[in-house]
């Protein structure tokens, strides 16, 4: 596993996924981004990502939850790995770090 | 399949099934299905179905194996490698492969270049999207209708003053006459055209988008002598010095002076519908021009302007085109008197002016409009031509399989899988592909200008400027590379390596009868277009034999003088003593000039016009009727007037009555075509001689009938001419030469006209070259279809080469047995291409109706048209068999004639 960082919207799915704890799947990742984002997302772009993210080890998933509304088919859910928490701490410690040096919010505060 | 009941597109579902994984498969159609039902409730039934494709290929290319991100990009490389080996290999086949695919990427791009300038037209001004110009369409009572660019000098100022959407208005008006411009310091002097003198309001600049080089756009029209030229008229006056503050003398034309320039236009871009030299204020014009005649009828008279409106971005067109018609109707229904029915406007958009204009009555001032039946000719070309190349591709790679059977063979053997031949086998064509559309590029670039040449239009680098063009053919390039690369790639990868290393010849490669669809479609393609060509010519050439009702051999034209010495001058344009005194001076001129020139013993008649055949300048539309009919049944007729010698200097056939003659008194006889004594109920040409007829308000005496002409084009119908007594101004001087001495004769002319005429240059041309010329554009047209047809023959040529050499490969056993028993060379030919022929007869069938179909909408557009026969079908039916046999006895000769030993030895 690359110790490359996460990429904006790889965060972003990832921190869906931690909101839906446990309840993540392709669309409920896509509104949950949506929804806080407020931008319109591709369902195939969450796919992609949510795939690119378990092979790095960060997500797990198993099957399960089939309903009639989508034709009887089972869904695909995922969950964080330890190793997934780990990445978004560190995102954000990275940059609460570098919030703090910025100047021009320093005396507003 | 399965997914009939819930409504998700099917294919896009198959495509699924094709291209994922099992598990991928369930999990990501129940994630569309679901979006797509929700889609369908909030958005409704198209829009779900539309993202649920963009859904689906976005899911597909992240996915499937065609994901080039999910490899190694180590494999990449290797396969780029071995595709570049193979090209390299096999030298003279890549080199067919990509010529043939680049000249028809290459064609492809050469049309969209055309077709995008068309398009571009005026596209460059700001205020394209509110801007219009206005059309006003008359019905007469009769049902006649009749529709114009133009419109009365008040009505853009009042409509403005009382429609609270137009923002602003512009308007123009292009000269109808030629004139002489001097520039006085230098003494240089060019006779210029009339087209190139563009009167116009003074906020034209403004409204329009033409960059001055030097002034300033609010002020440089604003001096009722103030002129603005373009940047190559003042090159050509000025040469490097600046123009601006000097003074231009104008004499003739339509309003003459001593004007001072006040700007310098850049060069007018090619795709402008407004094009001229010299912009003049429209108030000089309106206050002084022709004479100072023009403004004496008041502002609600002639109809000559072109008026432009800029619109409130909120204003809908056709509610102001609704407010326009009751102006017409409270302003012009008081003026005139005349009975013009109803008039109503449409607003049409700066836009659609250069490619929507071919309907109107009354000849345009934008002279360059364009065809937008040829644009979309032309583009559906395009698409026929790149998909043969494509197509071509297919089956040149196809056939070059069971050279890589081997190959195949062993790396399936040694564990490559499929799908990474698959992707093997994309790489090649991605790289054939590459380089086919960089010589495509190169190709078009090139060969632009030669495209400029044949369809006689400059045509600018435009498309080649736009990102998106470079986006778009990327696009293209990489989507053909899979469309053409796919098929091959998986037939090529499906061999089974025992029987691909063993016999080492595969018995079945693909599906045969795709390959031989495809050329059939080929086949159509330059059937259609080699019956276009020949429909083309076919109609010019009948069109140059028809009988015109007049004799143009040996007529030559003079541009009628400007400057007349000694006139008397018209100091006053509502002064009718003094026009009359002038208009006496220059007949009595040229009367004499005249009969000078007709002493000559080679010349047999000379006339005077404002119009000559060729041209639907200066002949004017007019309510006719029969004297003593109501005015309620007169139908428009074309009139202009003619001096004595007209009808005898152009050789029209008298049925009956006489010429007009010198003392036959002005503006009270006429000559009518047998069509007008159709059109006014005036009986047979003898009775004809009794009535008299009414243009607008005034009765003519009907001096002679004449048999019909063709005034112009065989595209138009014959209509009803009435050749009125006078003249006055002598646009141009014909005169008929009767001897084969042309050379002594126009040197007779000369000398007569400089003394005459002192300080006019002589301009002349021949009246049959000049009514051929014509035809121009329909001569063009053919030639482009026979470029395009050469081009489309010739790539489907290349494809059926390699399908024969193909199929005569595979039979080279079958062929050694028949050799053996005995069979002859004739027919083992025969055997061998037999299959073709009944391909191109398919095509042939497929063909007659498209042929007749399209040829029949474009002999529409002209009134007088050769008959579509099945020559039509025939002609490019037995070019093309020609041609292909040619193509295909070469190889299937030397299969033939080859030693049936070497043929079985193997075994």
């Amino acid at each position: 596993m690359a110790n490359k960082g996460l990429g904006e919207f790889e965060e972003l799915v990832l921190l869906a996924v931690c909101i839906l704890d446990g309840e993540g799947y392709g669309i409920s990742v896509k509104k949950e981004v949506e929804r806080h984002s407020g931008r319109s997302i591709l369902l195939g772009a969450v796919h992609i990502t949510l795939y690119r993210l378990q092979d790095k080890g960060l997500l797990q998933s198993k099957i399960g939850g089939s309903t009639v509304k989508r034709g009887g088919r089972s869904k695909r859910f995922f969950k964080i790995t330890d190793s997934g928490l780990k990445h978004l701490k560190a995102a954000q410690e990275v940059r609460q770090k570098m919030w703090e040096l910025i100047p021009q919010l320093k005396f507003n505060m | 399949m399965e997914n009939k009941k819930n409504g998700t597109p099917t294919l896009a579902n198959w495509l699924a099934s094709k291209f994922l994984k099992k598990t991928q498969h369930e999990e990501f159609l129940g994630d569309l299905e679901e979006i797509y039902r929700e889609r369908v409730s909030r958005n409704g039934k198209l829009y779900a179905r539309m993202k649920y494709w963009l859904d689906m290929l976005h899911i597909l290319i992240g996915f499937s194996v065609l994901n080039p991100f999910k490899t190694d990009s180590a494999m990449y490389g290797h396969y780029l490698i071995i595709a570049k080996r193979n090209l390299w290999r096999n030298k003279v086949y890549s080199l067919i492969n990509i010529l043939s695919l680049g000249i028809g990427i290459g064609v492809c791009l050469l049309i969209a270049a055309y077709v995008y300038f068309e398009l571009s037209y005026d596209r460059f001004h700001d205020n394209l999207d509110n801007t219009y110009r206005v059309i006003v369409e008359q019905t007469k009572d009769s049902g006649e209708k009749g529709s114009s660019p133009y419109t009365a000098y008040a009505f853009a100022e009042t409509a403005k003053a009382e429609i609270p959407e137009i923002e602003s208005f512009t308007r123009v008006f292009q000269a109808d006459e030629s004139a002489i411009v001097t520039d006085p310091e230098s003494e240089k002097t060019i006779n210029q055209e009339a087209a190139s003198f563009l009167y116009a309001d003074g906020n034209f600049l403004e409204r329009f988008d033409f960059p001055l080089k030097t002034g300033t756009q609010e002020s440089v029209l604003s001096g009722l002598y103030d002129i603005v030229i373009t940047e190559e008229i003042a090159e050509k006056y000025f040469g490097q010095r600046n123009p601006v503050g000097k003074d231009l003398r104008i004499d003739g034309g339509n309003s003459s002076g001593t004007y001072t320039i006040t700007g310098v236009l850049e060069k007018l871009p090619l795709n402008s519908h407004l094009k001229f030299g010299f912009l003049l204020p429209i108030e000089n014009f309106w206050k002084q021009g022709n004479g100072g005649s023009v403004n004496r009828y008041g502002g609600w008279e002639r109809q000559w302007y072109g008026t432009y409106l800029t619109l409130g971005s909120t204003a809908e067109p056709a509610t102001v085109s609704k407010k326009l018609d009751g102006l017409l109707l409270k302003y012009e229904g008081q003026v005139l008197s005349e009975n013009r029915g109803v008039e109503k406007t449409t607003l049409q958009n700066l836009g659609d002016i250069h490619l929507r204009s071919d309907k109107y009555t009354v000849p345009d001032y934008a002279a360059n409009k364009g065809n937008l039946l040829n644009v979309r000719i032309f583009t559906i070309i395009a698409f026929f031509i790149l998909f043969t190349a494509w197509f071509n591709y297919i089956n040149l790679s196809t056939a070059r399989s069971m050279h890589r059977a081997k190959e195949v063979g062993i790396r399936k053997s040694i564990g490559a899988r499929k799908k990474q031949l698959v992707r093997q086998f994309l790489m090649e064509s991605l790289l054939v592909n590459i380089i086919a559309a960089l010589f495509a590029l190169g190709l078009a670039l090139s060969a632009l200008p030669f495209l400029s040449s044949i369809i006689g239009k400059e045509l600018d680098y435009g498309l080649f400027q736009i990102p998106s063009f470079w986006i778009f053919f990327l696009a293209v390039t990489i989507l053909g590379s899979l469309l053409s690369g796919l098929y091959p790639a998986f037939v090529l990868s499906s061999f089974r390596p025992i029987g691909a290393l063993a016999g080492g010849k595969i018995a079945s490669l693909g599906n045969l009868s795709l390959r031989k669809g495809l050329i059939a479609f080929q086949f159509v393609t330059s059937l259609l277009l080699i019956a276009g060509t020949f429909l083309v010519y076919k109609q010019v050439t009948f069109m140059k034999n028809q009988e015109l009702g007049m004799d143009m051999e040996r007529v030559v034209v003079l541009k009628g003088p400007t400057i007349i010495s000694d006139m008397p001058e018209v100091t006053d344009g509502t002064n009718m003593e003094q026009i009359r005194e002038a208009q006496a001076f220059t007949k009595t001129i040229f009367d004499s000039f005249k009969d000078e020139i007709i002493a000559h013993s080679s010349i047999s008649a000379v006339t005077g016009s404002r119009a000559i055949p060729g041209m639907s300048k200066n002949i004017s539309r007019q309510d006719i009727r029969k004297m003593g009919e109501p005015e309620s049944v007169g139908k428009y007729g074309r009139s202009f007037p003619i001096g004595s010698g007209f009808i005898e200097t152009y050789g029209l056939e008298l049925l009956a009555g006489k010429s007009l003659s010198e003392d036959m008194a002005k503006d009270e006889y006429v000559i009518v075509n047998e069509e007008a004594l159709k059109a006014y109920g005036l009986g047979s040409p003898q009775d004809a001689l009794q009535e008299k007829i009414m243009i607008g308000s005034k009765p003519r005496t009907i001096a002679g009938v004449v048999k019909n002409f063709h005034w112009q084009s065989l595209r138009d119908k014959h209509t009803p001419y009435v050749l009125r007594s006078g003249g006055g101004i002598n646009v141009f001087i014909s005169a008929k030469i009767n001897t084969s001495d042309i050379e002594g004769s126009l040197a007779h002319i000369q000398k007569v006209y400089d003394s005459f005429y002192p300080g006019n240059p002589l301009d002349y041309f021949f009246m049959d070259d000049a009514f051929n010329r014509q035809y121009l554009e329909d001569i063009q047209f053919g030639n482009l279809f026979l470029g395009f047809s050469l081009l489309a023959i010739l790539i489907a040529c290349i494809g059926l080469f390699a399908l024969v050499s193909y199929s005569a490969n595979l039979k080279t056993k079958e062929v050694g047995i028949r050799k053996v028993l005995g069979a002859s060379t004739g027919n083992l030919m025969l055997l061998l291409s037999k299959e073709y022929l009944v391909v191109l007869g398919i095509a042939v069938a497929f063909s007659i109706p498209a042929i007749l179909y399209f040829g029949k909408s474009w002999l529409d557009n002209y009134a007088f048209r050769t008959e579509l026969g099945m020559d039509l079908v025939i002609v490019p039916a037995t070019v093309l068999l020609l041609i292909s046999v040619l193509t295909v006895s070469r190889q299937t000769y030397s299969t033939a004639t080859s030693n049936p030993v070497d043929a079985l030895r193997p075994e």
